[in-house]
């Protein structure tokens, strides 16, 4: 799909009459090899089925693969030849030679000799076993990074880190001036912004401009790593990679009331530092790991972060394998930079990825169930447990007597109901069972199978006594009622286990005709104590059809980047788990893994400079992007790992380099001239503010933002429209004030319903994992800074702020641009807003502060 | 951070994969226009008009997205064989999938079927207005979906895809073709005064493209964009003197950081968003219609009032450039009552919200026509999904993706034709089955462009809205 091919040159070739072509020698061996195992004996995807002439002819969905005597005309031709789309085979193209002989086959009748497949070996079997292609660890980023040589640079200035060497050597190279250092206060507020999203306060800024202390700026970035609003800003950019969000998705949207247990987690596990082999492990494998605590137990929520769909898992296995799908392309984008989901159906197209493999990735995942994890100690959880039980043991005898009082009731109601139905519909009910037709019974089975009737509808007949009854029945009911337990935190988390029998959970509609329900005989959705625990078996699907098994698949990984002995599953001994998402978290952190330390240094870099040595960030495989500076970046990986994994250190390396403190307003005609993309970073990006950290800034410099940390999730005012348009799941009605001006990440992120504010500043779409978000200027932006309630009441209490510093229009106007921008008005500015300042209030100017380019980008 | 429109290099590979010399054409024209606007690569122009790969047939869409799954059993896809079979059991098809309860017994429509126009085309009484129309109406009765759940339907139907998240066609359109009015969005929603239908905005989601190529949703009455006016307390010249000092303190910043790209793409956006204010509510005020127009499309009675504004400002928006208006009857309310899901009684349910928008949708195309936009505008009419031949408790109908049916006018196709056909219970489609692929192919077709070409750049693939699949439509596009 990427380069054009020259289909014009092979078409235009073999002009001249050729000989006869051999079915036997030079088209059955092609079918074989390359077209019968999806449409042969195993599987027949598009229903075409290409074992013999008459089944070709015959064709599939898209009608005759042959029209014989015109290949032109015949869609297996159109396909092989990339004329038509799909492009066949799928798993890579044939060779030119091929293509023509098939050509002049079909031109010459497509003389088919008996079925293909008859003489083949098993043709499922080659499907599966389907070897690596010649040279596919060639690749560079399936070669594990070395430490590359630091070049040596002259110039004093750049020779001091390793990055400005490698950076000032790739700009030598190209006669590339870089940029001076940048100015002290667009320094520190490029640290604040970047690295906990927040603008400094004029005082911060002049703590640091006061700081003469050669280390200044090293102290500054220690001091702002530690500052636990660190773990908001750079934690929210891990739960793009988690798609996390608080809500399902889909048609009921039902809330997540636990989910935001992870969003906290993952904020202080940055703030901690926890090393990033550490932190992929606790979320890959947090129950199997040697030391459970509650914070490996809420980390698994990162596999169970997918959208979800309101059905039954056993009756609509379906929808379980696109879970497994979701967690799949999430550890393959996320944190291998491959596109491994591509490789569900067939081999991947572009890169070396076997369809094996996927399977084998699955197998390592299939043993997850969903579990909600209650996070006290386990004499606590049982206390609660049996508090509830017995409770629930007391209310039994009172709802049957309640049944008894309304049954009679009831059963009079249902009559009445179904007198309100058309004749053939009384008709049928009222036919004894056995006199039914067949449609009767359908139609009668429908009814009353489904009419029912609430207490409410009974209320109004009960006779006085029976509701004197029923009322203090009820008042007695509630009464014990008070006295359950409080809830006990619970985390959203995952565990192994057997889904073929989940209980049945809010959403599930257990009903005949729903779905395709395929139920083991006999097992337990959690392992049970008392027995080996077996994982359920999970098979190659062919084509990714569910119902086509193949081979049952054993957990395994990527096999062009497994470097000598992969790790095996041990079950830990004692615990009630397979140890197979331990085994594949081992096998992503293990030192010769050669893409998972690359890929979090480029994402570290890409935050901070707004584009990653590799821009693609999520695909480092064929169709990705060329890593700029790939000595840089295997230095970078090396660094990072062997320095025990710390993004924090990680941070200080980069940030404390020439190269973090360019200037982002130099202009240089040559430079401009010969890297307009600014590929080679000759000067800082600038880059403009992310959606939730608009917000926290306008928060910030309104004085108004709320610091609280973690803890459920924050529902900001919506428009009228955004809640009218919404149709399940919940958006509390919380009034705009203190409680919610917290920081953007504690935002609810309801899947059915984004955040608007923060949609038109190019919130990702919250269902897939996401590494770069878009960046986009709108004009829906501009009239959301201009005209919406929130912006205006932080820029009315901007002002009101700045009002309560001083009443000098001069001093306000100064105040103002130090708060909002971290520096005083220039004189032309100084001039032009206290002209500004004699016909308008100061929240006229604040309201324009908060608008301006500079407010919005970190420059 | 990329660029998203600034980059040429980008832009070129975003937008056309350099497959073909008009697809470069187009992308040219667009590079002009950037050039024009300022030295460099400064403006962002994403909604630029765009030339398409060849020439189109219409180059604006009305859909017309009826919320809740119509039974085309009772409206467009007579089935004699329902009354002849009446009370017996859909035999021999193997298990059927129901969504509610348990299946029922083969029932007959409620309505009498007429036959309309030169072409005789059979159509249910409920929309005799419609039926005015059935010369230019080509049916499609073979069209399959892939769920039978409502927001999966709906996506599948917005998205080509069943899953959340895609880009919606209104996105791909405007990604592809931008916009012939800059002074409003490129892509508008207009949804049932009852509130949004299923799915709710992931329905005009631009997915993974950029944030401009989303829906916007436009309110028939009122302030028509969400913050597009300050609230009363701020007075025009209030807000013209913080503009005002914006643009000056913004134009400062520009001359210290000439080399700065962003901050002149900044500030032609709220050039934009000024020109907004005022051109929206204009266009959106039904006033100056004259009162057979209103009259034309119900305005002046209670039933067909609220969807007759929604037709009307379609009308309204796509004479003024816009490029893809989405309408939704039916909406948020009570799910049996305020959409077409007739789970409790066909009857009932359908012969009401079928009056609700007859007459609009049939003064919507007169009207297209008299003023001359029809002919360059593909109108649309969908669901998203049919329903069962089989009974749900006798008097409603489940839902049904095996079988629907979908109209077109306008966009010079050809008229008075039905292609494809349902099985004689209306159960399956049978002859010429046309996905959803199919007909999203068919939509990009008719505006012009070719669905294999159309691609965005996600990453390292070249997506498409029809994935790998997908043609279009031979009757329609013949």
């Amino acid at each position: 799909m990427l380069a054009p091919r020259p289909l014009f040159l092979f078409l235009a070739i073999s002009v001249c009459a050729a000989a006869p072509v051999s079915f036997e020698k030079e088209i059955r061996p092609i079918l074989e090899a390359r077209c019968v195992k999806c449409h042969g004996a195993a599987i027949q995807l598009g229903k075409l089925d290409l074992r013999s002439r008459r089944s070709a002819l015959k064709g599939g969905e898209k009608g005759p693969a042959l029209s014989p005597g015109n290949a032109s005309q015949s869609v297996l031709f159109q396909r092989i030849s990339g004329l038509g789309k799909p492009a066949m085979p799928m798993d890579g193209k044939l060779t030119a030679a091929e293509v023509d002989s098939i050509r002049e086959w079909i031109d010459q009748g497509a003389v088919w000799e008996g079925e293909i497949g008859k003489t083949a070996a098993n043709p499922l079997k080659a499907l599966e076993d389907s070897p690596l292609p010649p040279h596919a660890g060639d690749w560079w980023s399936f070669r594990a990074p070395t430490r590359p040589p630091v070049p040596l640079v002259t110039d004093a200035q750049w020779a001091n880190n390793p990055i400005d060497a490698f950076i000032k050597a790739a700009l030598d190279a190209r006669r590339l001036t870089p940029a001076p250092r940048a100015g002290a206060r667009t320094l520190v507020r490029r640290a604040y912004l970047d690295l906990i999203g927040l603008p400094p306060s004029p005082a911060e800024v002049r703590a640091f401009l006061d700081d003469k202390r050669p280390d200044a700026w090293a102290r500054l970035i220690d001091k702002l790593l530690a500052s636990p609003h660190y773990g908001e800003r750079w934690g929210r950019h891990w739960l793009d990679v988690a798609r996390y969000a608080d809500s399902n998705g889909y048609e009921h949207d039902f809330d997540r009331p636990n989910a935001w247990r992870y969003r906290d987690y993952v904020i202080r596990a940055f703030n901690r530092d926890t090393p990033y082999n550490r932190f992929l492990e606790e979320q890959i494998a947090g129950d199997e790991v040697d030391d459970v605590t509650n914070d490996t137990l809420i980390a698994t929520g990162f596999l169970r972060n997918y959208a979800k769909v309101g059905f039954r898992e056993k009756d609509n296995p379906q929808f379980r394998y696109d879970y497994l799908d979701d967690m799949i392309a999430t550890l393959g984008r996320g944190v291998m930079g491959l596109t491994v989901h591509c490789a569900r159906c067939h081999n991947h197209k572009f890169d070396p990825i076997l369809q094996r493999d996927y399977y084998r990735l699955q197998a390592s995942l299939f043993s997850y169930v969903e579990v909600d994890y209650p996070l006290v100690s386990k004499a606590r959880a049982e206390e609660y447990q049996r508090r509830n039980a017995a409770i629930d043991a007391r209310l039994a005898p009172l709802k049957r007597r309640i049944a008894a009082i309304e049954n009679p009731y009831k059963l009079l109601l249902v009559r009445q109901k179904y007198e309100k139905f058309p004749a053939n519909v009384r008709e049928a009910i009222a036919t004894p069972e056995e006199r039914r037709t067949p449609g009767q019974s359908l139609l009668a089975n429908q009814v009353i199978r489904t009419t029912t009737v609430s207490s409410a509808e009974v209320e109004p007949l009960l006779k006085p006594g029976e509701r004197a009854l029923r009322d203090g029945i009820l008042a007695e009911m509630r009464n014990i009622e008070r006295e359950r337990p409080a809830p006990i935190p619970m985390a959203m988390g995952i565990a192994d286990g057997d889904y073929r029998f989940a209980p049945d959970g809010p959403g599930d509609e257990p009903a005949p005709g729903k779905g395709m329900r395929r139920e083991a005989a006999e097992g337990s959705y959690r392992p049970d104590p008392g027995k080996p625990y077996v994982p359920p078996p999970s098979y190659f699907l062919y084509g990714g059809d569910m119902y086509s098994h193949g081979s049952t698949m054993r957990p395994g990984f990527v096999t062009v980047l497994v470097k000598g002995e992969p790790p095996v599953e041990s079950p830990p001994p004692g615990r009630h788990t397979s140890g197979r998402r331990r085994a594949l978290a081992e096998w992503l952190t293990s030192a010769d893994h050669p893409l998972v330390a690359r890929v979090i240094v480029n994402r570290i870099w890409h935050h901070h400079f707004g584009r990653g040595i590799v821009p693609s960030l999520d695909n480092f495989g064929h169709t990705g992007d060329m890593p700029s500076h790939p000595d840089l970046l295997d230095w970078l990986a090396v660094e990072f790992r062997e320095r025990g994994w710390s993004i924090k250190n990680l941070h200080r390396l980069i940030m404390n380099s020439r190269t973090y403190q360019m200037a982002s307003s130099f202009g240089d005609a040559r430079d401009e001239a010969g890297d307009a993309d600014n590929t080679w970073l000759w000067r800082f990006r600038e880059q403009r503010l992310e959606a939730e950290i608009v917000r926290d800034a306008i928060l910030t410099v309104a004085g108004t933002l709320n610091a609280r940390m973690e803890g459920p999730a924050v529902f900001p005012a919506l428009p009228r429209e955004s809640l009218e348009s919404m149709k399940n799941g919940i958006w509390r009605r919380q009034k705009d004030g203190p409680e919610t001006w917290r920081r953007g990440v504690y935002v609810y992120r309801k899947r059915g319903l984004p955040f608007p504010f923060f949609e038109i500043f190019d919130l990702p779409d919250q269902t897939i994992t996401c590494g770069r978000r878009n960046v986009s200027t709108v004009a829906t932006q501009a009239l959301a800074l201009l005209n919406n309630e929130f912006v205006l009441e932080q820029s009315r209490l901007f002002a009101d702020r700045v009002r309560g510093l001083s009443s000098r229009p001069d001093e306000q106007l100064r105040l103002a641009y130090e708060i909002a921008l971290s520096r005083p008005p220039t004189d032309k500015e100084r001039s032009l807003g206290l002209e500004f300042l004699q016909h308008n209030s100061i929240e006229d100017l604040t309201h324009v502060l908060v608008n301006l380019s500079e407010f919005l980008y970190m420059r | 951070m990329p660029k998203q429109f600034v980059s040429r290099r980008q832009l070129l590979f975003e937008a056309g994969g350099g497959l073909s010399g008009l697809a470069l054409a187009y992308l040219l024209d667009r590079e002009d226009l950037l050039a024009a606007q300022s030295a460099g690569e400064s403006r962002q122009t994403p909604l630029a008009p765009g030339k398409p790969h060849f020439a189109p047939r219409a180059k604006a869409v009305i859909s017309l997205f009826m919320s809740g799954g119509v039974s085309h059993l009772d409206t467009f896809d007579p089935k004699p064989a329902l009354r002849k079979y009446a009370g017996q059991p859909l035999a021999g098809r193997g298990e059927i999938v129901v969504r509610q309860g348990h299946p029922g017994p083969l029932m007959p429509s409620p309505f009498e079927f007429r036959r309309y126009g030169d072409c005789g085309m059979e159509i249910s009484s409920i929309f005799p207005e419609i039926a005015r129309h059935a010369d230019e109406l080509a049916f499609i009765r073979s069209v399959v979906g892939r769920s039978n759940d409502h927001v999966m339907a709906h996506y599948e139907l917005a998205t080509g895809s069943v899953r959340m998240g895609g880009p919606s066609v209104g996105s791909w359109v405007t990604y592809g073709l931008g916009s012939e009015n800059q002074n409003l969005p490129a892509f508008v929603v207009i949804y049932d005064a009852r509130g949004g239908p299923f799915g709710g905005p992931a329905n005009w989601s631009a997915g993974y493209m950029p944030a401009v190529y989303q829906g916007t949703i436009f309110r028939s009455s009122g302030s028509p964009i969400t913050d597009l006016k300050p609230p009363p307390s701020i007075s025009d010249a209030r807000q013209r003197a913080r503009l005002d000092l914006l643009a000056r303190l913004n134009a400062l910043d520009e001359q210290r950081n000439p080399a700065n790209s962003e901050l002149a793409a900044r500030i032609t956006s709220y050039e934009l968003a000024y020109r907004m204010q005022s051109r929206a509510p204009e266009a959106v005020d039904m006033e100056g219609e004259s009162p057979a127009t209103k009259k034309l499309y119900g305005l002046d009675q209670p039933t067909t009032e609220p969807f007759g504004r929604q037709c009307l400002l379609a009308r309204r928006l796509v004479e003024r450039g816009v490029r893809f208006v989405q309408l939704y009857h039916g909406g948020l309310g009570i799910q049996n009552l305020d959409t077409w899901d007739a789970h409790e009684n066909i009857a009932d349910n359908h012969t009401r919200h079928a009056a609700e928008v007859d007459l609009p949708i049939s003064g919507l195309i007169t009207d297209l026509r008299n003023r001359g936009l029809l002919d360059s505008t593909l109108v649309i009419w969908q669901s998203e999904f049919g329903r069962m031949p089989i009974s749900q408790r006798g008097v409603g109908r489940d839902h049904n993706p095996g079988a629907m049916t979908i109209f077109m006018t306008g966009a010079r196709i050809k008229g008075g034709q039905v292609i494809g056909s349902s099985d004689e219970f209306g159960y399956k489609a049978e002859e010429q089955p046309v996905s959803i692929h199919d007909l999203h192919a068919t939509i990009l077709h008719l505006l012009g462009m070719d669905h294999t070409r159309l691609t965005y750049r996600y990453q390292g693939r070249q997506m498409r809205l029809t994935d790998v699949y997908g043609v279009p439509v031979p009757g329609i596009i013949a």
